[in-house]
């Protein structure tokens, strides 16, 4: 199953209200995938907290194999 | 559910080196460009540090850090017993300068180590004296 990008952005925005996101395929394989993410529950929040943050808004999505490598830029 | 001897094993490890990366293959022969990546950045800082090779026990390192750190790849970085991250977050944090900070070290004036080549082998990378090895 190809990874719908627009869910992964609403299921981070939904995750973190407040959030703007917006996923890439970076190659175009699917393979990799660049979440773009800036929300006001990272504020005070260490880079990897952060990270975390974004990771388990979409896990349900690593767990079922649709995405296995999702790059993540935090926009401060 | 993470094996409880190997889970005590790292947390000791984490605990006894304030440098501590785990990454795939060892500072000299990285077996992956990530986990060359973080090698390079942590050369350029001049600090030692322990390296363990998780690819003999891949999976159950994985579980490990899953439980401790709730994180699964490979490279990671601990300092003073933190995960501070992965190659993405080790080399956004060494051009930002929060590295150098977290590590307690002077920022280097070199060129970042994107363009540096493989590791010299007067390398700072220490050991730890340590192997885990896949059960």
């Amino acid at each position: 199953m190809a990874a719908d990008l627009e869910e992964l952005a609403g299921m981070i925005e939904a995750a973190l209200p407040g959030a703007s996101a917006t996923v890439i395929d970076e190659t175009g394989t699917g393979d990799h995938l660049r979440a773009e993410v800036s929300a006001p529950q990272f504020e005070g929040r260490s880079r990897i907290d952060q990270h975390r943050m974004v990771k388990a808004a979409v896990r349900e999505r690593f767990d079922d194999g649709t995405i296995h490598a999702l790059t993540i830029k935090i926009l401060d | 559910m993470a094996d409880q001897e190997l889970t005590d094993r790292v947390r000791e490890l984490i605990a006894e080196n304030d440098v501590l990366l785990f990454m795939k293959g060892t500072p000299s022969q990285p077996r992956c460009g990530f986990s060359l990546r973080t090698v390079q950045v942590l050369d350029s800082m001049g600090v030692e540090y322990g390296a363990i090779d998780v690819l003999p026990a891949l999976q159950p390192l994985r579980e490990v850090t899953t439980e401790i750190s709730d994180w699964e790849t490979f490279p990671q970085l601990y300092v003073n017993g933190e995960l501070l991250g992965g190659c993405d977050i080790v080399e956004e944090m060494f051009e930002n300068g929060e590295l150098a900070e977290a590590l307690g070290v002077e920022q280097p004036a070199e060129p970042a180590p994107a363009e540096a080549q493989a590791p010299a082998s007067d390398e700072p990378y220490k050991s730890p004296p340590m192997t885990i090895e896949g059960s």
